[in-house]
């Protein structure tokens, strides 16, 4: 199966050049090749030999949303814990190997996912699947190292708890989402962490680490049949289980707020419930009604609140990438001597004005050439690449990166419009204060 | 090619990435904070055109504009869609040689900063780091925040930019485009829009002498974590022992992942941190740059921590470094060296810093050899000429 490659972009500015994200992201044609093997692993790779270099991406279709209440944080702890030990990698050698052979890995969890990178110089991209495949048989979770990382992770724990902005994205989840898995920390507590040990974790890793629950992504200069021949090796042990779909979030219908005093400088983050990544389209517009908002200096809250009025230092808006219920977030610091409440007050204000006048086209137009040029920019580079087609196979499809790039360059300024009027509703979001504590 | 000027084309790439740099900063400022608040009132407007005008008009062809002002140099970069390659060079040009620096526009960056440096005293290793520049770097400008302090700040007008720039205006900036583009057109095009009259840039290079090791503690906002930072200075950008203490650097911790010595130790063997971060040569420019040694940890595991890292150290003195060791760091730095070269933006830093250094960083081929003719011997004499464990200064950042 190649991915589709048709169509353009017919709702951005046309202007000769411009390279087609299709093309940017899986290559020319035929460049990409994507299959399930007999292992149930999905298989994804892209051929590039323009540099000799290879990207991999090893994601499986397990977060934190797949944790019982028992199991909190055991997603990540996981991941750690695969750095900690296995059947031919002791504790440390994966990144001994990959260092020595001129390579670098990560990992990350989130909700949805967990995924495994490397990149390495041509001729050694098979330690990769060489090391994942070690890992996804013959995990070892020794007592003593589970106990080691468990402290390690609790150092992490209290950086994230030690910076003001990730307290208050914290806050806003656990409102947002209430009994929802998304509202509950990625990293666990320190209570339910105590409580995870090597038989938990090894239990977790038995049900959800296995070929057919995972997307293989290798991107660079390799062959299709070279990579499937490694790829074929890794283990499988069971049907694909379908994995729950997400939880709806009961929609609140007040205002929810939170507020602790902390620090030298009071920061607000405002947050309204969006539809997820899953709903292609309306996902689409909310990112770019974020950019309309705030995403760059011509943007209407920069200009008002910041450059104009001078109430707030920056402001920032995001959309989470999450696959269930998602939220737009708009995030800024006040400028000093000014009352908090005031830039609130301004803020509801803007956003009333937005659903009222509705989205110029100049403005839509603005915010759809600049988020064409960020996705263009990031994806000039392989691990970025890979990393976008494994989530894509592991959380969509593979038609998904470009028909999430061409909703946001065909949304028209009265859908924008329409959607800020069903988006800003006060009575669904949720308001974070961190005041200062010297006051204002 | 001139010395100021390097352009490279990506096959393939859709993007461009220009870099004006001004051989310029905090070293060559009168009062803390000038070269910052120049360089980032350079986005503020022009003569033909305010700072919305400007705004607007680069956002509407999705290019990307980041200014600053750092220890030595001030200046900016433009990314774009490579068809705009032209209209982002004459764009750069105007910023560069127009800028309007008003009243209005200073005074509020100058706000701006000041509320920043408040911003970043929210975060406790933030402010742990800035003790420890000054405890290595006293009354030297590496040594303190390079936005400047409120007072000095307080004493900054439009005026104090305008001159600023003026005198750097008085010799050729730097310039470096690639992309998606024809060399032979770029070239041409950029000679006409960013030669000046006046001389060459100049290298000036700054030494400060080691200063005795101290120890300070620090009250930071944190509410149970403690930042510890340890190190002292090592060498400048030229010295002959560069490549041998990057290959250095990876043995200690400095390359991807948990492998060194240090975060084997502190996070992997003692679980005492999850940041564990190493780095001989940080801030090595022109100016001398530094060893850092950088945890973040529980309060009552920073006496073992510290003395934890002291005798690493030690360890890496006494023993030297395995033959392990030293290919595998040399691997590791040879094997990044083609994802250091991915894109129009990496590149078009590669040039910038090749025209700066005056050396070819911008050649893969050079860069390939200099870290292949290092041996292990080198490595080792520079660990022992260049690492002192017994004069480390130490920086505590404490939970209040």
């Amino acid at each position: 199966m190649h991915p589709s490659t048709a169509g353009g972009f017919a709702g951005r500015p046309q202007r000769a050049g411009d390279p087609h994200v299709a093309r940017l992201l899986w290559g020319e044609s035929g460049a990409t090749r994507i299959e399930t093997l007999e292992n149930g692993l999905e298989l994804c790779v892209l051929s590039d030999c323009r540099l000799p270099i290879v990207s991999t991406v090893l994601a499986y279709r397990v977060g934190a949303r797949d944790e019982t209440a028992a199991q909190a944080g055991a997603a990540h702890f996981l991941e750690h814990m695969m750095f900690k030990g296995s059947e031919n990698f002791a504790a440390g050698e994966i990144d001994r190997v990959t260092e020595s052979r001129g390579g670098s890995n990560n990992a990350f969890t989130s909700h949805d996912v967990t995924a495994y990178y490397f990149s390495f110089a041509q001729q050694h991209w098979a330690t990769a699947l060489e090391i994942e495949r070690d890992r996804m048989g013959g995990l070892r979770l020794d007592p003593g190292e589970v106990d080691a990382e468990r402290q390690v992770i609790l150092e992490e724990l209290a950086m994230y708890e030690s910076d003001p902005w990730d307290v208050l994205h914290q806050e806003v989840s656990r409102l947002l989402y209430p009994g929802h898995p998304y509202g509950a920390p990625v990293l666990g507590t320190r209570e339910s962490l105590r409580d995870l040990g090597s038989s938990e974790l090894a239990d977790f890793h038995r049900r959800h680490y296995l070929a057919e629950n995972a997307v293989l992504v290798v991107a660079g200069d390799v062959t299709f049949e070279a990579v499937r021949a490694e790829a074929l090796r890794l283990p499988s042990g069971a049907a694909r289980r379908q994995r729950l779909p997400v939880a709806d979030v009961e929609a609140t219908s007040a205002l929810q707020r939170y507020e602790r005093a902390f620090g030298e400088v009071s920061r607000l983050l405002l947050s309204f419930p969006v539809a997820g990544a899953t709903d292609v389209e309306a996902h689409a517009t909310a990112r770019l009604l974020a950019v309309c908002l705030a995403g760059g200096r011509s943007s209407r809250l920069n200009q008002r609140l910041v450059e104009e009025e001078k109430l707030a230092l920056w402001v920032a808006a995001d959309v989470a990438e999450m696959t269930g219920p998602a939220s737009l977030s708009l995030a800024l610091e006040v400028a000093p001597g000014v009352e908090e409440m005031r830039v609130e007050e301004r803020l509801f204000e803007e956003l009333d004005r937005l659903c009222a006048e509705g989205v110029s086209g100049e403005e839509l137009q603005r915010a759809q050439q600049m988020s064409f040029a960020d996705w263009t920019f990031s994806h000039e580079r392989l691990q970025r690449r890979a990393l976008t087609a494994a989530l894509a196979l592991a959380l969509h499809d593979d038609r998904y990166p470009e028909a999430s790039v061409r909703a946001a360059l065909q949304t028209t300024p009265s859908e924008a419009s329409s959607m800020a009027r069903s988006l800003f509703d006060r009575d669904r979001c949720v308001v974070a204060w961190s005041t200062a504590e010297s006051g204002t | 090619m001139t010395d100021w000027l390097r352009v490279r084309r990506i096959p393939g790439s859709g993007t461009f990435a220009l870099r004006v740099w001004f051989p310029c900063g905090a070293l060559d400022e009168h009062l803390p904070g000038l070269a910052y608040l120049t360089g980032h009132a350079l986005a503020e407007g022009t003569q033909r055109r305010d700072w919305l005008q400007v705004a607007v008009d680069l956002e509407d062809q999705g290019m990307s504009l980041s200014t600053f002002g750092s220890l030595e140099l001030f200046g900016l970069s433009l990314d774009g869609m490579v068809s705009d390659w032209q209209r982002g060079l004459d764009w750069a040009s105007e910023l560069i040689f127009e800028p309007s620096f008003t009243e209005e526009r200073v005074d509020w960056l100058r706000q701006q900063t000041v509320a920043e440096i408040d911003s970043l005293s929210d975060q406790p290793d933030v402010v742990t780091g800035w003790r420890f520049l000054r405890q290595l770097y006293p009354g030297h400008p590496a040594g303190r925040p390079i936005q400047g302090d409120r007072e000095s700040l307080n004493a900054l007008s439009a005026d104090d930019c305008r001159s600023f720039h003026r005198r750097a205006l008085e010799r050729q900036p730097l310039v470096a485009v690639a992309g998606g583009l024809t060399e032979s057109e770029v070239t041409a095009a950029l000679e006409s829009r960013f030669a000046v009259p006046g001389p060459p840039h100049r290298a000036v290079r700054s030494l400060p002498e080691a200063s005795p090791r101290t120890t300070a503690d620090v009250k930071t906002s944190a509410r149970d974590q403690a930042h510890l930072f340890l190190g002292h200075l090592t060498v400048a950008r030229d010295h002959e022992d560069l490549a041998a203490l990057e290959l250095l650097g990876v043995v200690m911790g400095a390359g991807s992942g948990l492998s060194g010595r240090i975060p084997q130790r502190i996070r992997e063997e003692e679980g005492l941190a999850y940041t564990a971060q190493t780095n001989p040569l940080s801030g090595a420019s022109k100016v001398r740059g530094r060893l850092v040694i950088y945890l973040g940890t529980a309060e009552e595991n920073l006496t073992q921590a510290e003395a934890s890292v002291r005798d690493e150290l030690q360890r890496l003195l006494r023993d030297g470094v395995s033959a392990d060791e030293f290919e595998g760091a040399k691997a590791y730095l040879l094997g990044r060296e083609p994802f250091r070269q991915e894109t129009a933006r990496q590149w078009g830093d590669l040039l910038a810093q090749a025209a700066y250094f005056e050396t070819p960083w911008d050649d893969p081929e050079w860069r390939r050899r200099r870290l292949q003719e290092v041996t292990r011997e080198e490595v080792e004499r520079a660990a022992r000429t260049h690492l002192h464990p017994d004069q480390l200064h130490v920086t505590r950042g404490l939970p209040r």
